[in-house]
C-alpha cells in the first residue's frame, strides 16, 4: 500500500524523511504511552481498599519519571528539529542558480503560468502565457514567482511535496527539480470561492530537447 | 485620611477589580490597532502628509478638554468617598459636558475633513493615485471613532451610575469604577493623539 | 441565603439570575448550534463519499452549497460549541459551586452575556438565509476572499447590499460572541478572586477552577487585536476602508496573523477547561490525590504563556518569511512539553489506584488516549514545518485537529456531563444508553477521522467539493477510505440522538438522585443537595482540606470532603 503519492522532485524525499522519522519516534513513544494507560486500566480494576498510595506528586523525587519523560521528549523534539532545519533552509530559504523561470499567477479559477518570451527574459513584453499548462524541464532548477491577481490561492504539487500560498500584491519566488518526466497534478490548497474545487493545472516535465521543442512551439502562437 | 493597607484578592471590591479586568482587555483591542497603525506608518512615509491635513489644534484642544475631565471625574470620586450626593451631581454633570464637547469638536474635524475629500472609502484620493495614502484615513476614522464610540459609553455609564447613586443612596463604589473606566477612555486619546495628529 | 421558589418558564429560562439557569441556557442554546453544525458535517460528508447522490434532508450539494456548509461547521463548531460550552457553559456551572458561594459576582451580567450570546446565535443563523446565500470563505475568513466582491475594485454597491450579507452577519455575530464571552469572562474572574468559600485559598481550588480561569486570561489577551481585527473587516466590506486590500497597501496576510494570534491560544482556551475536567474526574475515579497539582499548574501557566508564541505554525507556507517560520517551528514543538506533562501526571493518577470505571471515567480515559496518542504526537509532525509543506492545507491537517479538538471538547464535555449530571438535575442519566452511546461515540470517532490521516498523506486538499477532478487522488483505496470515513461520520452523529434522548428522558423521567455525594468526591459542589437550592448552599462550607484529598493516611474513609472539619 501507497502512502504517499510518487515522489518526483529532488527534495520530495527528505519531506518523507522527516514524516518516516517522526512517525517512527512517535510508535515507539505511543507503545510507551499505551502501556502507561492499559496497566493500570487492566491491573487496578478491582476493589483494592486501601492499598493505593496516598501519592500528592510534590518535589523533584516524587516527579523524577514524569521529568524523565519530558525529558526524553524534548531531546525527541530536538533531534526533529536538528533533522528538518536544513531541508527547511534548502526548500524555502535558498534559491539555487536557476536554469529556466516562470511566473505562476492564480486567478479565480485557474492558474495562468507566464514563461519567458524568446529573449529568456521574464515581464517583457513577449511574455508568453498558458493557462493551467506548466511545462518544465526536467532535472532543472525551476523559479516559480507565485503571484495572485485577487484573492488569495495556494500552489500545491503533491508529486514535489511542495506548497506555497500566492497572495495578493506580493511575489514569492521559490524553487523546484523535478527528476522524473511525465504529468503532475498541480491543485490550488487554499479555498478561494466557488470554483475551488475546479481550480487546477497540469505540471508536464519533459526532457530537455522535448522541452525545448514545446518552447518553440509556444513562441510561435 | 484612610489609612492605605495591602488588600487581599478578596477584600478589593467586585466593581473595581472587574473594570480593572475591562480596562486590561480594552488595552489590548486599541493594542492591536495601534500596533497595526505604527506598522503601517514606518512602512509607507507618504503618511506623514497626510497626518498634516488633521486639525492639530483640535486635537489639543480635545486633548484639554479630556484631561479636565478626567480632574471632574476624581472630584466626583471624592465627593462619592464623603457620600455627597449634590457635588456628584456637580462634578459628573461636568465630566458629561466635557464629553459633549470633546464629540463637538470631534465632529466638527470629521466634517471639515470630508469637506475636504478625505472620505472613508477615499474615491477621490484612489483617483488622485493615493490609494496607499487612502488608507490613514481609514485608519483616522477608525481609530478616533472607536473612540469615540467609548466616550459615548463611558458617558453614558457616569450618567447612568449617578442616577443610581442618587437615588438608591448606596452603591457608591460604582462612581469609582465609571471613573476608572472614564480615564482609561482619557489615556487611550493620550496615546491616539501624538499617533495620529503630531508625527508628520 | 434565597429561598428557593418555583418559577415559570420564561422566568427560568431567560430572566433567570441563577448560574445554574444560565449555565443551562447557554447549553440548550449550544445544543442547538451542534445539531446545525453536525447536520452541515453530514450533509458534506455524505457528499464527498457519495458525490452524484441527493443527500437525503438536503438535495444535491452543489460547489457553492459545499462552500458555505464547510465553513459554517468549522464556524459554529469552533466559536459556539467549544468555545460556548467550555467557557460559558462549564464556568456557570461550576465556578460558583466548586468555590463554594451562592452565585458569580454579578448575576445581572451573567444574563446580559447570555443575551448577548442568544443575539450572537441569531445572527450567525440569520446569515445563513442572506439573499446571496450563507458564508462560503472557509471558517478562518480570510480576506480578501471574505471580503467578497466589495473590494474598492467593484462597481460601488448600496449600503445595504453591502450590509445584508453573510460576511457583515458573520462578523457580527463574532464579534458579539467574543463580547459575550468577554464579559463572562471577566464576571468569571471576579467571582474566583473575590468569592471563594472561607478557608479556599487559591491553592485549594479544584482544578478546573483553575483552568477555566486561565482559559479566560488567555482568551481575554489573545482575543483583543483580533476584535480589533474584526472591526477591520467588517469596515472594509461595508465602508470600503481597504485595511486589507492589497491594491491599496494593505495586507492580506495581517489578517491571518490577527487571526491566528487569537486562533493559536483559542485551541488552548478550548483545551485547557477539558484538561481541568479530566483532572477531577480522573482523581474522583482513582480513589487518589491528582498527581502533582502545583506542578500541573505551572506546566499549564507555561503552555498558556508558549502557546501566545506559536502562531504562525498555521502560516508557514502562507507567504511569512521563511526564517521566522524557523522560530515558530521551535516554539511549537516546545509546547508539546508542558502538555506531555500534564498528561504523564494525569496518568500517574492512574497507577496505584483503585480504579473505578463509571461512565465519566471512560469518556475522560477515552480523551487522555485519543488526544495523546493521535491528536498530539501528529502536532509533532505538522509543528516540524518541512512535512507542513506537504500536509498543510490537506486532510492530514482536518484530523490532526479533530483528533484534538473532538476529545477534548467533544469527550470533555460528555464526561463532564456524565458526571454532574445527577448533581444539577436530581436524576440520573441511564447508564446502558450511556455505555452504548461511549462506545458507538469511541469507535466510529476513530472510523471517521483515522481515514483523514491516510487520505491527507495521499495528498488530499482540504474543502473540494468534488475529489473526481483529481485523478490521483481518485485511485484504490482512497474513495473507500473517504466512504468509511462519511459512514463512520453518520453513525457517529446518529449515536448523538441516544444522548439526545437520555439526556431528555432522563431530565424529566430519569431516576432519583437520592444520595448528595453518589461519587464520594471531595469538592464543594457534592457537599450541598442534588440539585442544590437557589443559592447553592444552606450553610456556607468552610474549607479546611484541598480538593483532591483521597484516601488519607489519617482518615477511615477514603475521601476527604474539602470542608470537613
Amino acid at each position: 500500500m501507497k502512502i504517499f503519492p510518487e515522489n518526483a522532485s529532488s527534495y520530495g524525499g527528505e519531506v518523507d524523511f522527516i514524516f518516516w522519522l517522526i512517525t517512527g519516534v512517535v510508535a515507539v513513544a505511543s507503545v510507551i504511552v499505551i502501556f502507561l494507560l492499559l496497566y493500570p486500566v487492566l491491573t487496578r480494576r478491582r476493589k483494592l481498599t486501601k492499598t493505593q498510595r496516598y501519592q500528592k506528586g510534590e518535589g523533584f523525587r516524587n516527579l523524577r519519571l514524569i521529568y524523565l519523560g519530558i525529558l526524553l521528549l524534548a531531546i525527541a523534539d530536538f533531534f526533529f528539529l536538528y533533522k528538518e532545519g536544513p531541508t527547511w533552509t534548502k526548500i524555502e530559504e535558498t534559491l539555487p542558480d536557476k536554469e529556466f523561470h516562470v511566473a505562476i499567477i492564480g486567478r479565480q479559477w485557474l492558474w495562468e503560468i507566464v514563461y519567458p518570451g524568446p529573449d529568456g527574459k521574464l515581464y517583457t513584453a513577449d511574455d508568453v502565457k498558458k493557462i493551467n499548462q506548466f511545462y518544465m524541464p526536467v532535472n532543472s532548477v525551476v523559479h516559480m514567482d507565485i503571484q495572485s491577481y485577487d484573492v488569495i490561492h495556494s500552489v500545491f504539487i503533491p508529486n514535489a511535496r511542495f506548497k506555497q500560498d500566492a497572495l495578493p500584491g506580493r511575489n514569492i519566488t521559490r524553487w523546484v527539480k523535478m527528476t522524473k518526466t511525465g504529468t503532475f497534478p498541480l491543485s490550488c490548497a487554499e479555498i478561494c470561492g466557488i470554483g475551488h474545487a475546479n481550480m487546477k493545472a497540469t505540471i508536464i516535465v519533459q526532457n530537455k530537447e522535448d522541452f525545448k521543442k514545446t518552447l518553440t512551439k509556444l513562441y510561435k502562437k | 485620611m484612610e489609612k492605605i493597607k495591602k488588600l487581599t484578592w478578596r477584600e478589593i471590591p467586585q466593581a473595581r477589580l472587574a473594570v480593572w479586568t475591562l480596562i486590561a482587555g480594552e488595552f489590548v483591542i486599541f493594542g492591536g490597532l495601534i500596533v497595526m497603525y505604527i506598522l503601517n506608518r514606518l512602512k509607507y512615509e507618504s503618511w506623514g502628509e497626510m497626518a498634516q491635513h488633521t486639525n492639530v489644534w483640535a486635537g489639543t484642544i480635545n486633548t484639554f478638554v479630556l484631561l479636565t475631565s478626567s480632574y471632574f471625574v476624581v472630584k466626583a470620586h471624592e465627593a462619592a468617598v464623603h457620600k455627597n450626593k449634590a457635588q456628584i451631581k456637580k462634578w459628573i454633570w461636568l465630566t458629561i459636558v466635557c464629553a459633549f464637547m470633546f464629540l463637538g469638536i470631534k465632529s466638527y474635524e470629521y466634517t471639515h475633513e470630508i469637506m475636504h475629500g478625505f472620505t472613508l472609502p477615499g474615491k477621490h484620493l484612489v483617483a488622485e493615485g493615493l490609494g496607499v495614502e487612502s488608507r490613514y484615513w481609514s485608519f483616522y476614522y477608525t481609530m478616533t471613532g472607536l473612540h469615540g464610540l467609548h466616550v459615548i459609553a463611558g458617558a453614558l455609564a457616569l450618567f447612568f451610575v449617578m442616577r443610581n447613586v442618587t437615588k438608591t443612596d448606596k452603591n457608591y463604589q460604582r462612581i469609582e469604577a465609571a471613573g476608572l473606566y472614564w480615564h482609561m477612555v482619557d489615556i487611550i486619546w493620550i496615546f491616539l493623539f501624538p499617533l495620529i495628529y503630531l508625527i508628520h | 441565603m434565597n429561598t428557593h421558589k418555583k418559577h415559570g418558564f420564561w422566568h427560568r429560562y431567560f430572566f433567570s439570575l441563577d448560574h445554574k439557569d444560565i449555565g443551562f441556557q447557554y447549553m440548550l442554546t449550544i445544543f442547538f448550534m451542534v445539531s446545525i453544525g453536525g447536520f452541515f458535517a453530514y450533509v458534506f460528508r455524505m457528499h464527498l463519499a457519495f458525490p452524484d447522490m441527493k443527500v437525503p434532508l438536503f438535495g444535491l450539494v452543489t460547489n457553492k452549497d459545499y462552500n458555505m456548509l464547510i465553513t459554517n461547521h468549522g464556524l459554529i463548531m469552533m466559536m459556539w460549541l467549544a468555545l460556548g460550552m467550555l467557557l460559558a457553559v462549564a464556568g456557570n456551572f461550576l465556578i460558583p459551586i466548586m468555590i463554594g458561594t451562592d452565585d458569580m459576582a454579578f448575576p445581572k451580567l451573567n444574563k446580559i452575556s447570555y443575551w448577548i450570546f442568544l443575539l450572537s446565535v441569531i445572527l450567525m443563523i440569520a446569515s445563513f438565509f442572506m439573499p446571496k446565500g450563507g458564508l462560503g470563505v472557509g471558517w478562518t475568513l480570510y480576506p480578501p476572499l471574505s471580503v467578497g466582491d466589495f473590494g474598492y475594485n467593484t462597481p460601488y454597491k448600496s449600503f445595504a447590499d453591502r450590509f445584508f450579507t453573510a460576511n457583515t452577519f458573520v462578523l457580527l455575530a463574532i464579534a458579539f460572541e467574543f463580547t459575550s464571552l468577554l464579559m463572562g469572562g471577566i464576571n468569571f474572574f471576579v467571582t474566583t478572586l473575590n468569592k471563594r468559600a472561607k478557608g479556599m485559598s487559591l491553592l485549594k481550588m479544584p482544578m478546573v477552577v483553575w483552568m477555566i480561569n486561565i482559559a479566560n486570561l488567555l482568551f481575554m489577551f489573545s482575543v483583543g487585536p483580533l476584535v480589533a481585527g474584526t472591526f477591520m473587516l467588517l469596515l472594509d466590506i461595508n465602508v470600503g476602508t481597504g485595511f486589507y486590500d492589497a491594491y491599496r497597501g494593505g495586507d492580506p496576510l495581517l489578517w491571518e496573523h490577527l487571526f491566528w494570534f487569537f486562533g493559536h491560544p483559542e485551541v488552548y482556551v478550548i483545551l485547557l477547561p477539558p484538561l481541568g475536567i479530566l483532572a477531577e474526574i480522573i482523581s474522583v475515579n482513582s480513589r487518589k490525590p491528582l498527581f502533582g497539582y502545583k506542578f500541573i499548574l505551572t506546566l499549564t501557566l507555561i503552555a498558556a504563556v508558549l502557546s501566545t508564541m506559536v502562531w504562525a505554525h498555521h502560516q508557514f507556507v502562507a507567504g511569512i518569511d521563511p526564517r521566522a517560520a524557523t522560530v515558530f517551528s521551535i516554539f511549537t514543538i516546545i509546547i508539546s512539553l508542558p502538555f506531555a506533562g500534564i498528561i504523564l501526571a494525569y496518568i500517574a493518577t492512574l497507577w496505584k489506584g483503585d480504579l473505578r470505571f463509571t461512565l465519566p471515567m471512560k469518556w475522560a480515559l477515552g480523551a487522555v488516549a485519543l488526544f495523546t496518542l493521535l491528536g498530539g504526537f501528529t502536532g509533532l509532525h505538522l509543528g516540524a514545518s518541512v512535512f507542513d509543506i506537504y500536509a498543510h492545507d490537506t486532510s492530514f491537517v482536518v484530523a490532526h485537529f479533530h483528533y484534538t479538538l473532538f476529545p477534548t471538547v467533544i469527550f470533555g464535555s460528555f464526561a463532564a456531563i456524565y458526571f454532574w449530571f445527577s448533581k444539577f438535575s436530581g436524576r440520573k442519566l441511564n447508564q446502558t444508553l450511556g455505555n452504548l452511546h461511549f462506545w458507538l461515540t469511541f469507535i466510529f470517532f476513530n472510523g471517521f477521522a483515522f481515514p483523514l490521516f491516510l487520505l491527507g498523506l495521499a495528498g488530499q486538499h482540504r474543502r473540494i467539493a468534488d475529489y473526481r477532478q483529481f485523478e490521483f487522488l481518485m485511485q484504490d483505496p482512497l474513495p473507500l477510505y473517504r466512504k468509511i470515513a462519511t459512514i463512520s461520520a453518520v453513525i457517529l452523529i446518529l449515536s448523538q440522538f441516544i444522548f439526545l434522548f437520555n439526556f431528555i428522558w432522563s431530565l424529566k423521567r430519569g431516576k432519583k438522585e437520592t444520595e448528595d455525594n453518589p461519587w464520594q468526591a471531595n469538592t464543594l459542589e457534592w457537599q450541598t443537595s442534588s440539585p442544590p437550592p437557589h443559592g447553592n448552599f444552606k450553610v456556607y462550607p468552610v474549607v479546611n482540606y484541598g480538593p483532591y484529598e483521597y484516601n488519607r493516611p489519617d482518615k477511615d474513609k477514603d475521601f476527604t470532603p474539602q470542608n470537613e472539619i
